[in-house]
């Protein structure tokens, strides 16, 4: 006999809509961190009364409600904590609407960000943040973490591109926030909820702006024999006002392991390398390119090389986006650090990293977004050697405290989450985190939406009510 | 009104220093809002004196309103209550400015003029072109949100913004975002105070990304036949691989206003006008100079002409001056702020002029083609605008964005203090996000001492 609350989200929603099977759960009690924690059930809501009928279902059973797209993120948002319902958005995948004559389009959360992108195709148009995930992301999740990509350097991450929301609050009552248009009249409640990683409500519907496509392209691949060169071009770069699209750098010891998986013609010999990317007009682009190039070389760039066609760009691209996925090749597990410096800290940020990764014996991958300063260090480590995932979380620690001491943050694009929670009084103070956790306990009050996520779990900043599950008190531990 | 004692007088001069406390008529009449004035204007010099004047209005139950340059304070409905005027123009510096990260970090108090001038020093810039620029202060634009034509290339505040501190009425200091160009470390809740009017705290200290001045710049402006028209070329604009900074339809009425004197007769402003400006590489510009006159043809239009710079500049200062070159044509002018999409753009005008015909007011609209309309409605002549006439035309715009091919959101930035009888004449009718906007102001602000009344919802 079933639990009278899985009976109840069967009778809601329809049996094949409700997993709680342990094996079914396993599969739920990660994302594409290192956090784990496993839920009660998992729900597939087909709509937004769905939803709400959830929602008030478990206020009823007194449970938490943690959102989920596909999993991909990167600091444990989507992992129920401390157990629950787990809201899966995966049926909610309707494009509903096209705006083209407005640039809009109107989805529910579990589209994927790269669909969104293909279906305006052939309009010319596409959907700007583009998080190395995007091919199987949700915009959902994309919402709920404020998420970014390569391209934010020049457009933005998905705040800026997001006008309109529909809410299902915490009591079940649904609203919508914002509108279709550029902005609304009030408090901008859309910006509080972007990047609220899911704590203040559940998001049903999402009114994007969407942006035309640029008339050329040009993507360079600067090569380098020192790394002290790479960053010391990315200074000069945003020195001189020139606005790349994209500016992404990767380490020799990265580009290796990329390389063998790609094959998309990386030197593996250099220390490092930048991906660079101009957009706009094609007058712009080539003048912007011969000026990045001029850069590089005065940077002693060994090489400049320019993408000559589609092909080889996106290959370049593949090689970047895919780079987490290569360092699975050569080791069992990473973890994927998500720091951010001022820009003109790059040079002696990565000496940082290099002597972090001496002192702890480890071996330390870099993959930059360097021209808006957001470092995504890679720590690699077996899992079975608990004594080395000990010196990891110190490491990654420690590369976090330098990053908050040159005046950066704690997360450029990959959230709070339960991986960071705790670190937030590196930045904030307790009377900057009491309000944030007045704003949440406002929209959250019995603090059951994504517990234990973003603000710190001590008593000074709110209670939490629900403890959390030994899962993942071991692997934080 | 409620009126501080002489003591409360003593307990702000302990605070601020006897010289920073004033009540002269005049100090008091500068901060007028809506026809209710201060008791005491106290100008503090950091955020710890804030913290302490703040924890001591909670005390005593007054409400404060923080000003600045003291030019938009005729936004927003009336305060329920307003005894103390918290002056910020002493928090006037730069206090980080690091022109190779593109960051800067600035007190509320210092002056937009001022700002790019520092700015312009190292060729960077921030994309406010807003009204009132003699005067405004970046604690007031923030607190505004006031609209740039620049909005059209560079996004809004909240874009460019980095993050904030600010002083919560409880006294307690706090902040959110950061000063790195990325970042989503904890809630963004200085986006909340973008707009916020002074009701959910004190800004202290504001922290932008800063943009490198284009190598070149061009403007262009083209006559057209009608709404339709100009607002087609703008929407071929917007779908092509052009990049303009701006773009800004005007209305015949406002295009005589912005094409007065000496460029007048060669413009020929008595039509739909489309302003355009382009910057980047010189190639770039005179590229968008070739194809906008393609596009302007294509669209009816009756000219399409560079600007000189001198043509730009001037033309420039009166867009971004409209609601300021607005009141001085009429104090009882009605400016509306209503947001709304491209393709409701020429609708919308026609039925807002159809409210002005019928109330017999002149309609004036400058439109930021990205999405947001500034509708002015002005009395035909001196002394002819009664309330009871501007409130019925009030009641009737709002109608108009309410209507359901609209549903436009829409708030009266400027009208006569004597009309605004409810939030609802400024905000419009209420929408069940207000509620939520009431559940944050709770969060900052629960004993409701700063700028009580002044926002939508009656927050």
């Amino acid at each position: 006999m079933r639990p009278p609350i899985i009976r109840e989200l069967e009778a809601l929603l329809g049996p094949g809509a409700v997993l709680s099977a342990p094996e079914d759960l396993m599969l739920y009690e990660y994302d594409g961190s290192v956090e784990l924690g496993s839920p009660r059930c998992i729900v597939f809501p087909a709509s937004t009364q769905d939803v709400a009928g959830i929602v008030r279902l478990a206020n009823r059973f007194e449970t938490p409600i943690v959102g989920r797209g596909a999993g991909t993120g990167l600091s444990g948002g989507a992992i129920a904590r401390s157990g629950g319902i787990v809201i899966a958005f995966s049926r909610m995948n309707r494009i509903l609407e096209v705006d083209a004559a407005n640039l809009r389009a109107v989805v529910q959360p579990g589209v994927v960000n790269l669909d969104l992108s293909r279906a305006v195709e052939h309009l010319g148009l596409y959907f700007a943040p583009d998080p190395s995930s995007q091919k199987s992301c949700t915009i959902g999740g994309n919402v709920s973490e404020n998420s970014g990509g390569p391209h934010t350097l020049a457009y933005g991450v998905t705040t800026n591109h997001v006008t309109g929301l529909e809410l299902v609050l915490t009591d079940g009552e649904i609203v919508r926030i914002g509108g279709r248009s550029i902005e609304t009249s009030g408090y901008d409640l859309d910006g509080l909820l972007v990047g609220s990683e899911g704590t203040l409500a559940l998001v049903t519907e999402i009114t994007v702006r969407l942006m035309r496509k640029p008339e050329a392209v040009k993507t360079l691949l600067a090569v380098y024999n020192a790394l002290d060169d790479t960053t010391e071009s990315v200074v000069d770069i945003t020195v001189r006002a020139i606005t790349p699209a994209a500016c992404e750098m990767l380490d020799g010891f990265t580009l290796r392991a990329v390389e063998d998986y790609v094959h998309a013609g990386f030197p593996k010999d250099c220390a490092a390398v930048l991906l660079i990317e101009v957009e706009g007009l094609t007058e712009g682009v080539e003048a912007q390119a011969a000026e990045i190039t001029e850069v590089c070389r005065a940077h002693r760039a060994r090489e400049v090389r320019e993408a000559r066609n589609d092909q080889e760009r996106a290959l370049l691209w593949r090689g970047r986006k895919e780079a987490f996925g290569a360092m699975g090749r050569i080791s069992p597990m990473y973890y994927v650090q998500d720091g951010v410096i001022p820009r003109t800290r790059l040079p002696e940020t990565l000496r940082r990293i290099e002597e972090i990764s001496k002192k702890y014996d480890l071996q330390i991958g870099n993959i930059f977004h360097a021209g808006d300063g957001n470092l995504h260090p890679l720590i690699l480590f077996d899992e079975r050697d608990r004594a080395q995932f000990a010196r990891v979380v110190q490491a990654g620690g420690e590369i976090m405290r330098h990053c908050v001491e040159v005046g950066g943050a704690l997360t450029g694009e990959h959230g709070i989450g339960m991986e960071k929670n705790e670190l937030m009084p590196l930045i904030f103070t307790p009377e900057d985190l009491a309000l944030m956790a007045r704003v949440r306990d406002s929209f959250n009050p019995a603090g059951r939406l994504n517990p234990g996520k973003v603000l710190p779990m001590g008593k000074a900043c709110g209670e939490i009510r629900v403890p959390p599950t030994p899962a993942s008190a071991a692997i934080s531990s | 009104m409620s009126r501080p004692a002489q003591s409360s007088f003593s307990r702000l001069e302990d605070i601020v220093g006897g010289a920073h406390v004033a009540a002269s008529a005049a100090e008091i009449a500068a901060r007028e809002v809506c026809g209710m004035q201060p008791s005491v204007v106290v100008s503090p010099a950091d955020a710890a004196q804030i913290a302490d004047i703040l924890r001591f209005a909670a005390a005593e139950k007054l409400a404060v309103i923080p000003t600045g340059g003291c030019s938009k304070l005729g936004i927003g409905s009336p305060p329920a209550r307003y005894d103390v005027a918290l002056d910020l123009s002493r928090l006037n510096r730069v206090l980080a400015y690091d022109p190779n990260d593109l960051t800067l970090g600035v007190e509320p108090g210092v002056r937009m003029g001022d700002l790019l001038r520092t700015l312009d020093d190292k060729k960077q810039f921030l994309p406010l072109e807003v009204p009132f620029a003699d005067r405004a202060t970046i604690g007031g634009i923030v607190a505004a949100n006031s609209s740039s034509p620049l909005r059209h290339a560079y996004g809004a505040i909240r874009d460019f913004c980095l993050g904030m501190e600010f002083v919560t009425s409880d006294g307690a200091p706090a902040k959110s975002g950061g000063r790195v160009v990325k970042n989503v470390t904890g809630y963004d809740l200085h986006k909340l105070l973008i707009g916020s009017l002074g009701t959910l705290a004190v800004i202290t200290r504001v922290n932008f990304r800063t943009f490198p001045m284009p190598q070149a710049q061009g403007s262009f402006a083209g006559s057209f036949p009608s709404a339709e028209s100009a607002f087609d070329f703008c929407r071929a604009v917007s779908h092509s691989v052009l990049t303009p900074q701006m773009v800004e339809v005007a209305n015949p009425g406002t295009a005589a206003l912005i094409f007065s004197g000496e460029f007048a007769a060669r413009l020929e402003p008595r039509t739909w006008t489309v302003i355009v400006s382009a910057a980047g590489q010189r190639a770039v510009v005179d590229r968008h100079e070739r194809e906008l006159g393609k596009m302007a043809g294509a669209a009816d239009a009756e000219d399409f002409l560079p600007l000189s710079d001198d043509e730009s500049q001037s033309v420039l200062a009166k867009i971004r001056e409209f609601p300021g070159l607005m009141l001085e044509r009429d104090s009882s002018a009605l400016i509306f702020r209503i947001n709304a999409l491209p393709s409701q753009m020429a609708p919308l005008a026609g039925k807002l002029r159809a409210v002005a015909l019928h109330h017999e007011l002149d309609f004036v609209t400058l439109v930021r083609a990205a999405g947001i309309v500034q509708a002015a409605f002005l009395p035909p002549r001196e002394n002819w605008a009664t309330p009871e006439k501007l409130a019925a035309a009030v009641a009737d715009v709002f109608r108009v964005c309410a209507q359901p091919e609209l549903r436009l959101s829409a708030v009266l930035e400027w009208c006569p203090a004597e009309i605004k009888t409810s939030p609802d004449v400024v905000w419009g009718p209420p929408r069940p996000d207000f509620e939520l906007m009431r559940r944050v102001k709770r969060s900052f602000d629960p004993q409701n001492v700063l700028a009580p009344g002044r926002f939508a919802g009656g927050i």
